[in-house]
């Protein structure tokens, strides 16, 4: 189940041109193309591919007598275009081949590759250092210096993998952000990673729903002989990794809004609010947000304690009071550490 | 041409196209003004009597926005008349604008670079990833199979992302202000970025820092205010700085290991001890590398009483700090 990516619409003029020179050798290429399959080569519709088309038929360069005389444009055969939706260039000027990467495009593609490196496939890394060497050889100039360490996921990825491979359900353990330890059969049907983070995203048998999973909270995962019981290709997955219930908890925060993208697929929504004025003074904002459980809002808030404090309710504030007394009093018993300052070795 | 009636508008990408075809087509190069008189787009508000100022300033965004296309644009100056704008030319050498034709992507590759330009969701990587991707498909080939079961992402959540990714690539120096653990208040810092690299899910950048005459490795999540790009030209000599600024960082994290105790049974123990390069000893104990301690101290922090740092001290007092923090803000009624 891949995600089904709409014809994507250019919003820019840049990436509309870039389009263009990215179609015309396509053309060349193929002779004779239908408007569908090169809608479909591209990924765009085929609306774009016509407006794109009578739009290259109409162009060229100057020419000798600066005025753009029918031997120095395009010329596509109108009628296998106009009756049968079919693209034929007649007369090409000046641009036949591909155009080389800029910088930054290979320097993406390279960081996606790096990035990627941390799958289980059975690929050499030979691969992936060929082709991050075509990359920077088809760029126009040497590729941005962006790179994305390797994600290692942990140990069950190979396992899943294997089983959304075979289509057959897996078993496992899972310990709930509520905290609870459940075992869990389910039809897996996608492997989502958010930065070093990795996620399954499978169809629960026993919640008769789609649920996401923590890859790093799952144990003792066991891949049956059992087919999926369906395709779930009505199941539209979509970006976000959660979504919100009704039984959600509302919550009011202030926080930094620096801090607001920390609290990403941690809540399933934030309903912004106007910021109050005492809350304004010191820069923060006060919002809404809706989580599953509180206990994972707890941890949440203790890890980010500079950033967010819970206003309301009060037992949510409650919550995170004892859940840091607990785990200080354990200091305390232990003795307290000397006041010093931290060390800080990776920053400026 | 009628010079009464208004022109009619040519879309901004008909006259992009028709630049870059008419830079193509010439070997010797044209002037600005045989460009803007005769190129399609900027002909139809040529005008051979008056000022065309701000048509010459919509030619140097044009320039601009070709470039950053990956497409070289080339200047020639007029031997001995250099210097001069109105006599340079403009063109775009063949071989520097095609894809070298030795460079093909089997079917398998193909789906592989689909996979790596899904990571891009977001931020101004994603749109430089699908123009990458229609110049890979502009070649013709086809994947074998749309790569089924993988949504990978990264995340630019940072605002200073997109600004020094744009700074990295012009080369030009950037500023912000950067907030040290430890210190009360941010400072105003002027860098050449030499790179940018995620390292454990941060983003860092690699730079030569002004203030200090040294390079140095800002987080991002520590600029506390808007990235100012200028266009102060900076040389940077050629390197591999992304490969060299993850290695220091591997370095460090190789160095760093904290002794932490862990409840068995609960969300640190499971995710904790399976974090690579994580070390079991006897029972509840996991060693752990890190790379940043008050980055890792927020983190164990919100584990509260599932875990428990043994070592290093620093790594306890930033722990504490924090959890003594949490009660403060949370324990009084407000």
């Amino acid at each position: 189940m891949a995600t089904p990516r709409d014809a994507q619409q250019f919003a820019y003029a840049q990436d509309k041109l870039t389009f263009l020179l990215a179609l015309v050798p396509y053309l060349l290429d193929h002779g004779r193309v239908t408007v569908r399959e090169a809608a479909e080569h591209f990924q765009v519709s085929e609306k774009q591919i016509r407006d794109a088309v009578s739009l290259i038929a109409v162009s060229g360069v100057p020419g000798e007598t600066m005025q753009y005389q029918h031997g120095d444009l395009f010329d596509i055969s109108w009628d296998d275009f106009d009756e049968r939706d079919e693209i034929v260039i007649t007369h090409m000027v000046a641009l036949d081949d591909s155009p080389r990467f800029s910088a930054r495009e290979a320097a993406a593609l390279i960081a996606g590759l790096q990035y990627l490196q941390s799958l289980p496939e059975n690929l050499d890394s030979g691969v992936y250092s060929s082709l991050m060497d075509k990359l920077a050889r088809g760029a126009s100039e040497s590729p941005s210096q962006v790179a994305v360490a390797r994600s290692d996921a942990t140990g069950s990825l190979a396992e899943v993998r294997d089983a959304l491979a075979r289509g057959v359900q897996i078993e496992f353990d899972y310990l709930s952000s509520r905290g609870s330890r459940e075992h869990r059969r389910v039809d897996p049907l996608r492997i989502d990673s958010d930065d070093e983070n990795w996620y399954l995203r499978a169809w629960d048998h026993l919640r008769e729903a789609v649920r996401t999973f923590r890859l790093d909270r799952m144990t003792d995962v066991r891949v049956t002989d059992e087919p999926v019981t369906g395709s779930h290709d009505d199941v539209a997955l979509g970006d976000r990794l959660f979504q919100g219930a009704d039984d959600d908890l509302v919550v009011t925060i202030e926080l930094d809004p620096s801090a607001l993208s920390l609290l990403g697929e941690f809540v399933s929504s934030v309903d912004a609010r106007a910021t109050d004025a005492a809350a304004s003074v010191s820069g923060r904002v006060r919002t809404d947000i809706r989580v599953a459980h509180i206990n994972a809002l707890k941890r949440l808030v203790t890890a980010t304690s500079s950033a967010v404090t819970i206003v309301d309710p009060p037992e949510a504030r409650a919550a995170v009071v004892d859940w840091a007394n607990e785990a200080l009093s354990q200091y305390r018993s232990a003795g307290l550490p000397a006041a010093g300052r931290p060390a800080d070795p990776a920053s400026a | 041409m009628s010079s009464q009636k208004q022109p009619p508008a040519v879309p901004v990408e008909e006259r992009l196209f028709s630049l870059v075809l008419a830079l193509l087509a010439t070997e010797a190069g044209l002037t600005k003004s045989e460009i803007l008189s005769t190129v399609q787009g900027y002909r139809q508000r040529y005008d051979a009597y008056g000022d065309n100022a701000s048509l010459e300033r919509q030619f140097e965004r044009d320039k601009d926005d070709i470039r950053e296309l990956g497409v070289p644009l080339e200047t020639i100056e007029t031997p001995g008349d250099p210097g001069n704008n109105q006599s340079m030319r403009y063109r775009i050498p063949r071989t520097a604008y095609e894809l070298p034709a030795d460079i093909t992507f089997s079917p398998a590759e193909t789906t592989l670079l689909n996979l790596a330009a899904m990571a891009w969701r977001e931020g101004s990587l994603s749109r430089e990833s699908q123009r990458a991707l229609l110049k890979l498909r502009s070649t013709g080939v086809e994947t074998t199979e749309p790569v089924l079961g993988y949504a990978p992402r990264i995340r630019t959540r940072d605002a200073a992302f997109d600004p020094l990714s744009d700074a990295l690539t012009r080369r030009v120096t950037a500023s912000f202000p950067y907030l040290k653990p430890g210190d009360a208040s941010a400072r105003l810092r002027t860098v050449s970025p030499l790179a940018l690299v995620q390292h454990q899910g941060r983003w860092h950048l690699k730079a030569f820092d002004h203030g200090v005459g040294e390079p140095r490795t800002f987080l991002l999540s520590r600029i506390t205010g808007p990235v100012k790009v200028s266009r102060q030209p900076i040389e940077v000599a050629p390197g591999g700085y992304a490969a060299s600024a993850l290695e220091e960082l591997d370095e460090i994290w190789e160095a760093n290991v904290a002794d932490l105790e862990v409840l068995p049974g609960t969300d640190a123990e499971v995710r904790l001890a399976r974090r690579r390069g994580a070390e079991r000893v006897d029972g509840s104990r996991v060693l752990l590398h890190f790379t940043d301690v008050n980055l890792l101290a927020d983190e164990l922090a919100g584990f509260g009483p599932e875990v428990r740092v043994l070592g290093p001290e620093p790594l306890i007092a930033a722990v504490v700090s924090r959890l003594e923090a949490a009660v403060a803000a949370h324990q009084e009624a407000r």
